[in-house]
């Protein structure tokens, strides 16, 4: 199968990232046909290269051709010559359907019609496995990380690359699937695909792989023919010579009392963990990513919830809360440090001193002098480089705010110290540095734990390994036994497998977290409203009152679906109500009796541009000022209301009343306004799902970063929905033109607050991504039905208003339990 | 991250020198620098605005607007936004008044007021931190309860505030109103329960990240609803000051502070990032920008003027702030 034809091509490629030389000119090729797998520890440039191969990062010297054409930092036209690829964090939009999911993933030229969508993506997930417990319409939020990993596997496949990059594909995969997983790699090899497989398991790679390349350090260490390579030899390379990095001595054996252990601890992605660690004494865990090791971790420090018996000197205690752990002195340093350790934005003090503010402290008040003294001590003590102590943190090197997160979770003087990858994003100097403070920690008699998926450091630092796989300790090693070689080849040779886990959700919540459910619970309780209202009072159901009603949710349905097109890519739009009476205003001045038809056409054509013009200041100020769509769209209230009231600083200038007639047209007494608003949430509610558009926008709002690895613009997709949003404004003032006929500036205001209302209570989320033109429109039905509703059952006024708020709280409660409820943690 | 990588090493010596500086000049005291400017140019252009019986009726409505500002500027700490200031701000200053008027007591109106109010600032923080209910959305719903409430104690009629109170509200210490005074109080002392005291530091830090927050241990639910609890409290005192200041309780006084309120939050520079923030800012940007007003309405202008204005100081200040990371920006 085999060919000399070579579908990827990677001429000398170097890649540097600020500090970090990340590539140094490697040299690499994969043959159409073969596998051709990629070894190497963490860090060692796997994903970088294959980065810069799907033009995801740009090289910084080197040359990279697909199928003979240069490609150079262009995602796209990777993926259109044949370059797919399957990531270990999936690309996915979490609110779209699996369907949707694998339509966005494939390149312009190879989508499906949307029509025929779920049945496209069911044959493909069939051919996948034909028991796959995934269907089209699932929303990818609601699967777990092995079920995901499927969708980006199969939709990488769906692409019929030519080049197919697995980026340590079996980790979240069940054995089952992992052999699936071989015979279609096998399959797409003998029609000619190259594949590269990377992978940490040497087992995995020497099964399936033709040719393997090893990585080290950036630099290329050779390409052997698999087969010709035993299993020692290759953790060798892997390895390699390399000069040893300075770490501390270890601790001298003695007579240690145990300070925690646990006994058959369980909790999410680990089970039956027993571990002792000493007074004094460092305990490493190690493992390939995601086998349990920082999970095990997170528990001990309260962050996951754990079972099992822990003890702290021999004394059994709960761990139900970060808070509790803090309590018994359990500190813990993050391993995400952007996500969980460093306040950005703060001071480098404030940063220090937060997590023992108690030692600055008189009856609750902080004495500046103190905390300052203590936080330039730690600069000083640390060798923290840092102008001065009230620097932002997030200015500072990543080794810097490392060593400042780590004084800090010292300061607090806990018992037992719990690191999560010391030296992750640390320059070489720093390294040295924080070794020498953690060993000097546990030489003061601190029980120390570091996790890290770096083997020599584990091996450097560590007085005892534990290594994790699939969630178990496979190994425990002490003393000479701890050495880098040791440890590398256990975790690399552990086979254990994952089992297959699946959350059981019932039908109601499952239900309640679809699109659908918000539809049916607010139609539902609209017709319910009703039908109480009719049986109490006939007059409810009198022409005149239906006619009004569906005049008044016409208007409100219109501004609640361009609220709703800005909302699904997670903007809000403040300045609705003050352009609804702009627009009305600008009508004001032309489509008078005394005017003729042109002025009438010209004050149409102005109320449009109005419209547009205040959907791209909004844009602008957003997008090109990066202020909070809030503040931006409140100063845009402001001003479009100054601008209404110079032009009319009263209510003035009657619209002509063959317009407002016209306007006003039913059919029985259903209003044609009315009509239209139904006729256009049909209509946008199917470009939502069925245009590549209105999927693109939810995939934006649902996960921005996603929807641009899949070709999506930002930029340009919110200004459509900026300037949308603005000529839904518009079209809605026009219809309120019959209500109100004269240009009254304060007519709109209150439809700022009623639109969000509308869609919320239609199911919408505010940070984008899921909502319906339906749910506006039913929402804003709702809101009528309720106004209605209180007059004429004999309500107080008060009423309208209780029920309009408890409801949209019991509703998006609701939304938002069910949310919670179907998620996978 | 485009951040700078700072390479000095620490000094000493200019440790407590820069701390005076940075806590001198930071990026929440431009306002005071507009303050003065503006100042300067009223004096000038309009020094009708300036003279001290103008100040003497402004300065009771910029401190009433303050203490609501205060109030938005925590939740804005914490990432929110409060839409439940008009019902709340109305809802304390009519319970207030029936409340004093049922009782015979003011002493007693007070308590029981700010008791109602912090329920209602915790329902709020419950439905935001435990309900997981977007900001914006919870306190939209809250406030239409709060309006409906409005009605229920009110009647649909206005109602005269208790004497005492008004009397209290006009009162004067050594010529400065008695409103400016309880706001600077207020304005002081949640600035030092925040920068100063344990609770308002970690109060900071779980407006800043959450998730770092709660990985140090610190309890950050309790936080996220006191958040709302102590709003909800200044918007009943700005309520009750307002009731007491024009006499009577109106169904309608809060809806005029609530677009102010939150642009006074902006212009004077808190983010909308969390953590980060100053009440004093706040406190000065609603100075600021009711001295502004008055002089564009001194200048002949009409009250859309003094609206249109005021969007272009929310858009100067948010940008002002940016010019030097563009700066940066360009240069690197």
């Amino acid at each position: 199968m085999t060919t000399d034809h070579r579908l990827l091509e990677m001429q000398g490629v170097s890649k540097q990232f600020p500090g970090v030389r990340a590539l140094h000119d490697i040299t690499f090729d994969v043959r159409a046909g073969e596998v051709h797998g990629l070894v190497g520890e963490n860090g060692a440039g796997k994903s970088t290269l294959m980065g810069v191969a799907s033009g995801a990062l740009v090289a910084t010297a080197g040359q990279v051709q697909i199928d003979g054409q240069p490609v150079s930092g262009q995602p796209d036209r990777a993926r259109e010559l044949g370059l797919a690829i399957v990531r270990q964090e999936p690309a996915l939009m979490p609110d779209l359907s699996v369907a949707e999911n694998l339509y966005l993933g494939m390149p312009r030229a190879r989508r499906p019609s949307l029509s025929g969508l779920n049945d496209w993506a069911r044959d493909l997930l069939k051919h996948w496995s034909d028991d796959v417990a995934i269907t089209p319409r699932d929303q990818v939020v609601t699967l777990n990380p092995e079920q995901r990993f499927i969708v980006e596997i199969v939709k990488a496949l769906a692409c019929e690359p030519k080049v197919l990059v697995l980026d340590e594909p079996t980790e979240h995969l069940a054995a089952e699937d992992v052999e699936r997983l071989f015979a279609r790699v096998r399959d797409v090899t003998a029609r000619g695909t190259a594949v590269i497989y990377i992978s940490h398991r040497i087992r995995e790679v020497q099964k399936i792989s033709d040719r393997l390349t090893v990585l080290r350090d950036g630099e290329g260490q050779g390409t052997f023919e698999a087969r010709g390579l035993s299993e020692d030899r290759i953790v060798s390379l892997i390895v390699g010579g390399e000069l040893d990095r300075t770490f501390p001595a270890k601790a001298v054996d003695g007579d240690r009392a145990t300070v925690l252990s646990t006994r058959d601890f369980s909790g999410p992605g680990f089970s039956h963990v027993d571990l002792d660690v000493r007074a004094g004494e460092i305990l490493g865990l190690a493992g390939i990513d995601a086998n349990g090791q920082r999970e095990f971790m997170r528990a001990l420090a309260g962050i996951h919830r754990g079972t099992g018996d822990v003890r702290l000197q021999g004394k059994p205690i709960g761990i139900r809360s970060a808070r509790q752990a803090r309590s018994h002195g359990i500190s813990y340093l993050p391993g995400d440090r952007h996500r969980e350790g460093i306040f950005a934005e703060l001071p480098v003090r404030e940063n220090f001193s937060i997590r023992s503010l108690g030692r600055d402290a008189t009856a609750g008040l902080v004495n500046g002098r103190c905390e300052h003294r203590r936080a330039t001590q730690a600069i000083r003590q640390f060798a923290v480089k840092t102008p001065h102590a009230e620097t932002p943190i997030q200015s500072l090197s990543g080794g810097n705010q490392q060593k400042v997160v780590l004084s800090s979770v010292l300061a607090a003087r806990p018992q037992v110290l719990l690191i999560d990858e010391p030296t992750q994003g640390v320059d070489v100097g720093a390294r040295a540095e924080i070794y020498r403070i953690i060993r000097e920690t546990a030489d003061s008699g601190v029980a120390v734990i570091v996790v890290s998926s770096d083997a020599q450091e584990v091996a450097g630092l560590s007085d005892q390994v534990a290594i994790f796989s699939r969630g178990r300790v496979v190994e425990t090693l002490s003393g000479e036994r701890v050495s880098e070689d040791r440890i590398t080849a256990s975790v690399l040779k552990s086979t254990e497998q994952r089992d297959k886990d699946y959350k059981t959700v019932g039908r109601f919540w499952k239900w309640a977290a679809g699109n659908s459910a918000p539809l049916a619970m607010v139609g539902l309780a609209t017709v319910l409203l009703g039908a109480v209202a009719g049986l109490s009072n006939p007059y409810y159901l009198s022409g005149g009152n239906l006619n009004s009603m569906l005049t008044l949710a016409a208007t409100l349905a219109l501004v609640g679906y361009g609220q709703q097109l800005l909302m699904m890519v997670s903007g809000i739009d403040l300045a609705v109500g003050p352009l609804m009476g702009l627009c009305q205003i600008v009508a004001s001045f032309f489509v008078l009796q005394e005017l003729g038809l042109g002025a009438h056409f010209l004050g149409w054509i102005l109320l449009l541009l109005a419209a547009i013009a205040v959907g791209v200041v909004n844009w602008c100020l957003v997008e090109g000022l990066r202020m909070h769509p809030m503040v931006a769209t409140l100063a845009t209230y402001m001003a479009v209301q100054a601008v209404s009231l110079i032009l009319r600083p009263v209510a003035d200038g009657m619209i002509d009343g063959d317009v407002m007639i016209a306007l006003g047209a039913t059919i029985g007494v259903v209003p044609w306004t009315f009509i239209g608003a139904v006729i256009l949430a049909l209509v946008m509610e199917f470009g939502l799902y069925r245009s590549g558009l209105g999927v693109s926008m939810r995939g934006l709002g649902s996960r921005q970063e996603a929807a641009r690895t899949a070709g999506i613009r930002p930029k340009h997709v919110r200004l459509l929905a900026y300037v949308g949003c603005s000529v839904f404004a518009g079209l809605a003032a026009v219809t309120m033109i019959a209500q109100v006929g004269i240009g009254d500036p304060n007519a709109g205001l209150t439809y700022t607050l009623s639109s969000i209302a509308a869609v919320v209570i239609g199911g919408a989320s505010l940070f984008g991504g899921r909502g319906s033109f339906i749910g506006a429109l039913l929402g804003a039905l709702f809101i009528v039905q309720v106004n209605s509703v209180t007059v004429f059952i004999g309500l107080s006024q008060e009423w309208k208003q209780y029920l309009l708020g408890l409801l949209i709280i019991a509703s998006v409660a609701l939304y938002s339990k069910s949310r919670q409820k179907v998620v996978p943690v | 991250m485009t951040t700078a990588v700072h390479e000095t090493a620490p000094t000493s010596h200019g440790g407590g020198l820069s701390r005076l500086s940075a806590g001198l000049f930071n990026e929440f005291s431009w306002i005071w620098a507009a303050l003065i400017v503006l100042f300067g140019v009223c004096s000038v252009v309009t020094p009708g605005v300036v003279r001290p019986a103008a100040l003497g009726s402004l300065l009771p409505f910029a401190a009433i607007l303050a203490i609501a500002a205060v109030g938005m500027t925590v939740v804005i700490q914490q990432r929110g936004l409060d839409m439940s200031l008009p019902g709340t701000m109305t809802l304390a200053g009519l319970l207030f008044a029936k409340i004093g008027f049922l009782t015979g007591s003011t002493l007693l109106a007070v308590p029981l007021t700010l008791m109602i109010a912090l329920f209602i600032g915790t329902v709020n923080g419950l439905l935001v931190a435990r309900v997981n209910i977007a900001p914006i959305v919870t306190t939209l719903a809250t406030n239409a309860i709060l309006l409906g409430a409005v009605r229920t104690v009110s009647g649909g009629s206005p109602m005269s505030a208790p004497s005492t109170l008004a009397a209290f509200s006009h009162s004067t210490v050594l010529g400065i109103p008695m409103t400016l005074l309880l706001a600077l109080l207020f304005i002081v002392f949640i600035s030092i329960v925040t920068k100063r005291s344990i609770a308002g530091r970690r109060f900071v830090a779980v407006g800043q990240n959450p998730a770092a927050a709660a990985a140090a241990g610190i309890p950050i639910l309790r936080y996220q609803v006191g958040t709302y609890a102590v709003a909800a409290l200044c918007f009943a005192v700005a309520g009750m000051l307002f009731t007491g200041f024009i006499g009577s309780a109106s169904q309608t006084a809060g809806n005029d502070y609530l677009l102010p309120a939150i642009a006074a939050v902006v212009v004077g520079g808190t983010p909308f990032s969390g953590g980060r923030g100053s009440v004093i800012a706040s406190g000065v940007a609603a100075l600021f920008m009711s001295l502004l007003g008055q002089m564009v309405l001194a200048l002949g202008a009409e009250t859309s003027v003094q609206l249109l204005v005021q969007a272009i100081a929310i858009v100067v200040a948010v940008t002002a702030r940016y010019l030097p990371d563009m700066w940066r920006a360009m240069r690197g």
